[in-house]
């Protein structure tokens, strides 16, 4: 199995195989669970940038387990097992989405991070910036930077078609740019 | 040319965008130990110019995954938990609202204390008031868990094998999936299965519980007959005076008689189970109900199942279409194999 391959080998790359997706998916819904689990390791870093987009960075890891949880629960109603990639997309953001309906409202605390370390600092503070963008930039543009992901990538883990998902990374990214350039040094 | 390195890496690198990939990347999904990332960050065939272009940052990039890959070969040598409400403890210490929990590190709660234990990327264990839980191994593959007194709530998706919790009736216990445990001041344990699967396995008696069973496993005696929660009391009553041997042997055989007469199509499970756990005068009886249900393999013989020949067992195992079985085999191999390594 390709997919099985590549994440065995750790080289993993997105590459979309659909049969193999969908033999992988109709096994985790007869509940092998060594099937479920690749299903984890391919696709947990897409769930993660598409909740990063969305809610606190320190309640992105417990929503990630939330997303698959809610996942493995519902397996079983998925009809096409070659949809899981936009499935799953639309599970992770209603858990999103879920996530600001049940929690009082919060400021996101600043990270406990070193002084010297001026990348995450950086980092955090672009992040933010992203997230002032309409949602459907601040997701792929975070699944493009953060995740490292490729456009192709983007569109075979999400669901979403490569037109749109050219279309929000081009402009995202030059709305990025301008509000980079508007910020104060 | 820009829009096509943002699209696919491909064609001229923007540096701010390239210098802003880096940066970024610091914010990105880590892998615990021991498991595997979704994507790499494979490059695409490069132009001569790109190559120039990102010749500077090559070295700080093979630097990072280098020191990823050291990083990775490291098991933790904790896990974080959550508190969820009230103070829960670590080695008798009041915890925050993150801590970690060492190995050898006890967590307890009490009436009014909750935590969630994150079992690196392989799960997620939630523990509930008057709970002490212990961590005994964080080993990738290998993560183990002591239930000492109290309840938990677990949601595991490693590969089978992975997870196991160890309990006070000595149980060794492989868990997937979806399920609650609790285990009282007797160390009597009661395991209620959610989603997928449960095994126990204590001194070469085997207990498969699936999802809608319950089973009770106790101290010195190991895991008892599984059975789906919707049986009757009675039925459950039954198996209880089965599994202890209590009584005599005329209301052993009538409890028996019982839990025959109320076996349903789907009880095969717990027939399965007790084609050797009753007394040897009566096996004929459950082989003949099970039989009934469920006709056994041509290969498999009354005599040899009488007396507890593994792969006959195994092969009417598979004949009752538990929809798991194959995923079983793999789960149960691979707990023994990863048992004789422990």
């Amino acid at each position: 199995m390709a997919i099985r391959a590549f994440a065995r080998a750790g080289v993993a790359r997105a590459v979309s195989v659909p049969e193999d997706l969908v033999r992988l998916v109709t096994a985790a819904q007869r509940q092998d669970r060594a099937a479920f689990a690749e299903l984890y390791a391919l696709y947990a870093r897409t769930v993660h940038g598409i909740l990063l987009s969305r809610v606190p960075r320190a309640d992105v890891d417990d929503l990630l387990q939330d997303v698959f949880l809610r996942a493995m629960q519902r397996l079983p109603e998925l009809r096409d097992p070659a949809a899981f990639s936009g499935w799953l997309a639309t599970i992770a953001r209603n858990c999103a989405t879920d996530y600001f309906r049940h929690a009082a409202p919060t400021a996101e605390l600043p990270d406990d991070v070193p002084a010297h370390d001026s990348d995450r600092v950086e980092a955090l503070a672009v992040m933010g910036i992203i997230r002032t963008l309409p949602v459907a930039y601040c997701e792929t543009l975070t699944l493009r930077l953060v995740e490292g992901l490729t456009g192709p990538e983007i569109s075979a883990r999400t669901g979403l078609t490569e037109g749109s998902v050219r279309v929000n990374l081009h402009r995202g990214m030059k709305q990025l740019r301008e509000r980079l350039e508007r910020r104060p040094v | 040319m820009t829009g096509d390195y943002l699209w696919d890496r491909t064609g001229w690198p923007d540096p701010e965008l390239v210098r802003l990939e880096r940066v970024m990347s610091t914010l990105q999904y880590q892998p615990a130990a021991g498991t595997r990332s979704d994507v790499g960050h494979a490059r695409p065939e490069q132009t001569r110019a790109s190559i120039l272009m990102l010749a500077g940052t090559a070295a700080a990039v093979l630097a990072l995954v280098l020191v990823s890959w050291q990083q990775a070969r490291v098991p933790r040598p904790a896990l974080g938990v959550t508190r969820l409400a009230g103070t829960p403890t670590i080695a008798s210490r009041p915890m925050g609202d993150q801590a970690q929990l060492g190995v050898g590190r006890y967590l307890e709660t009490d009436a009014a204390a909750r935590a969630s234990v994150d079992v690196a990327s392989v799960g997620r264990v939630e523990v509930s008031p008057e709970t002490r839980l212990g961590l005994l191994s964080t080993r990738p593959g290998n993560y183990r868990l002591d239930l000492a007194r109290g309840t938990v709530e677990a949601f595991i998706w490693a590969p089978p094998g992975q997870f196991s919790m160890k309990t006070p009736s000595s149980t060794a216990v492989d868990l997937g999936c979806l399920y609650t445990m609790t285990v009282d001041d007797d160390g009597v344990c009661l395991v209620r299965v959610k989603m997928g699967w449960v095994g126990f396995e204590w001194r070469g008696r085997e207990s498969f519980i699936p999802e809608g069973a319950a089973c009770v496993t106790r101290p010195r005696l190991g895991p008892g007959t599984p059975h789906y929660e919707d049986t009757s009391a009675a039925f459950r009553t039954a198996l209880e005076t089965i599994d202890l041997r209590r009584g005599s042997t005329l209301e052993r055989q009538a409890a028996v008689t019982l839990v025959l007469a109320e076996a349903r199509p789907r009880d095969v499970l717990t027939l399965w189970h007790l084609l050797t756990r009753v007394d040897p005068d009566q096996r004929d009886r459950v082989f003949d109900r099970l039989a009934g249900l469920v006709p056994p393999p041509s290969n498999v013989t009354r005599d040899g199942v009488k007396s507890g020949d593994r792969e006959m067992l195994d092969a009417w195992w598979d004949k009752l279409d538990l929809r798991t079985a194959s995923w079983w085999r793999i789960w149960k191999q691979q707990w023994r194999d990863n048992a004789g390594g422990r």
